[in-house]
């Protein structure tokens, strides 16, 4: 019924939809893509309050994300989504039940978000949270935030030291500013980094929120628990107000356009193909998720340092580590191999692991916009 | 100032006679079967498009029946969901038709619908029995639209992710008037189609 909601609507006000920006132009997948080098940032230089940061309860990152805008700026491009303060109610008091129960509530490639944190695996239905957008929860007795961004295809896990966070109904470059329940800071999810409030420059700590399809997912972690329907609140489940992942329609098709003017455009990939982007600190870098996919490892030489990107063919996921050493890696089956022909899962590679995230490519390059593409 | 005076109760004398007119067209809307039908149908009609349009109101198969309650509907039920939106209390299954039942919400509709259906009366009851050859149809139509427009949903106003294009900051600023400006422009056209009805 999405589609033709929105159909019927924008007929009604006689308007045609948007036109598509154009594709990538192909460049092939070890090499960056150029125009990132021509961008100069004007990154954020706060700092933030050293006596919020030792009072609050929020876990607070050591190390500050890297933000490439000043705070100022970014204050300055919010603007209102439509909604007030919780009027996009996060979920408190989630329920879980296990996958074994789940009967046709999903099909099989209606996507979930999957974290696997403290020996506990739990998957989050991706039409449950296109509502809610922030799930306050608990995984192995620590307090988490699980969060999406459906105008940004942002899913990411924030550790929150008992403190809840909620939607505040404003938007920056499309994306969803979380508030803390505390001091009411403002969280854009991307950066996870305040820019208003208490807190203001303060970095979060981060944990990976993955996408994965219902099929894969019970197949890799059948003895998981799913996020129920019973959120406290009542919301038609199956209906998306934005479009459709199965199959992919409506605001989710990659070459439409985003509905607020991003921070910056970059038209080198359609404006919603899904990259992995990561802020290592020599600078933030993206690669193409279909490129990885069909190339499934990839070694990455960006500014000084030397990154392995690894597929993982049964979850459909991309994993980021660093490589100082250069190790040679290939790809024998679904196992990542090294120089002494020891086998791992592509999870699993003895390296330290880069945190990175799927993300539209217009939200990821208009928060960085300096960054370096492999498409 | 006598003249300024004299213009002034002229103006309010008009105000009041149309306002007495427009309220004989309702009551003669209200009292004559085929007039009361038109509104009954009408209202009914946009009641559903606006609870559809404000993603309250789905069709699709395979529903069954059922009736859902959150705690504390009371409670519930003031939380504001949009500009002049608010929560649902109740989900309601009804074989092909889904209903979030938001109390407020139903309210807001139930008195646009009855201004439609009102206005689109009156236009009726100007065509059979004009005081003056005017129509004014058109005119309650599209005074109709704006609240249609007004909803929104998750994080974006609906009319926009139905149109799928980048807003400017200027139409964000716009957006929330739009269920005001359709209340006012709905009794603007009920008092003018009023005016042209011989009661």
């Amino acid at each position: 019924m999405n589609w033709t909601r929105r159909g019927v609507l924008a007929a009604t006000v006689s308007v045609s939809l948007a036109g598509c920006l154009g594709d990538s132009d192909g460049i092939g997948p070890y090499e960056p893509e150029g125009g990132s080098e021509d961008v100069t940032v004007e990154p954020m230089t706060a700092s933030p309050d050293e006596t919020a940061v030792s009072e609050t309860a929020l876990p607070i990152a050591d190390e500050q994300l890297p933000v490439s805008y000043p705070l100022e700026t970014l204050r300055d491009a919010v603007v209102d989504g439509g909604v007030p303060q919780d009027g996009i109610p996060s979920i408190d008091d989630p329920a879980f039940e296990p996958v074994a129960d789940v009967d046709d509530r999903f099909r099989e490639d209606d996507p979930v978000f999957g974290v696997v944190r403290e020996g506990e695996a739990r998957a989050y239905p991706q039409s449950i949270l296109v509502h809610h957008e922030i799930v306050n929860d608990e995984i192995g007795g620590e307090s988490v935030a699980v969060t999406y961004c459906p105008l940004t295809g942002t899913a990411m896990g924030f550790e929150r030291g008992g403190v809840e966070f909620g939607v505040s109904g404003n938007l920056v470059n499309s994306n969803l500013i979380m508030y803390d329940r505390e001091g009411e800071s403002m969280w854009p999810q991307m950066l996870g980094t305040a820019i208003e409030g208490p807190l203001e420059a303060a970095s979060l700590r981060e944990f990976p929120v993955h996408w994965n399809t219902w099929n894969d997912w019970r197949a890799a972690y059948p003895d998981s628990t799913v996020l129920t329907e019973d959120t406290g609140y009542v919301r038609d489940y199956g209906d998306d107000p934005y479009g459709m992942y199965n199959p992919v329609s409506g605001y989710y098709r990659e070459d439409s356009d985003p509905i607020f003017e991003p921070l910056r455009s970059d038209d080198r990939e359609p404006p919603k193909r899904m990259v992995l982007g990561a802020r290592p600190p020599e600078g933030p870098l993206s690669i193409d998720l279909e490129t990885l996919r069909d190339e499934r490892l990839l070694e990455i030489e960006h500014e000084d340092a030397t990154l392995l990107a690894v597929h993982d063919r049964s979850l459909d996921l991309g994993f980021l580590y660093r490589n100082p050493s250069e190790e040679t890696f290939v790809l024998e089956e679904d196992r990542i191999v090294d120089e002494n022909d020891d086998a791992y899962a592509p999870d699993d590679v003895p390296l330290e692991r880069v945190y990175a995230y799927d993300a539209m490519w217009f939200a990821w390059t208009g928060f960085y916009p300096e960054t370096t593409h492999f498409g | 100032m006598a003249e300024s005076s004299t213009a002034s109760g002229r103006w309010r004398r008009a105000v009041r006679r149309r306002i007495r007119d427009t309220s004989r067209a309702v009551g003669l809307a209200v009292g004559r079967f085929d007039a009361l039908a038109i509104t009954a149908l009408v209202a009914v009609g946009y009641l559903a498009g606006y609870l559809w349009a404000a993603n309250l109101l789905s069709v699709r198969s395979g529903l069954g029946v059922s009736v859902t309650v959150v705690d504390e509907p009371l409670v519930r039920m003031l939380e504001r969901t949009g500009q002049l939106q608010f929560e649902p209390v109740a989900l309601v299954d009804l074989w092909l038709v889904r209903l979030l039942v938001s109390p407020i919400d139903v309210l807001v509709g139930v008195v646009l619908a009855g201004l439609v259906g009102l206005n689109l009366a009156l236009a009726y009851l100007a065509l059979v029995q004009p005081r003056s050859c005017g129509i004014g149809a058109g005119a309650g139509a599209a005074a109709s639209l704006p609240a249609l427009l007004s909803g929104t949903a998750c994080c974006a106003p609906v009319i926009v992710i139905a149109l799928g294009v980048q807003v400017s900051g200027t139409v964000l600023t716009v957006l929330p008037w739009l269920l005001p400006l359709g209340v006012v422009l709905l009794l603007g056209s009920l008092v003018y189609v009023g005016g042209l009805v011989e009661t």
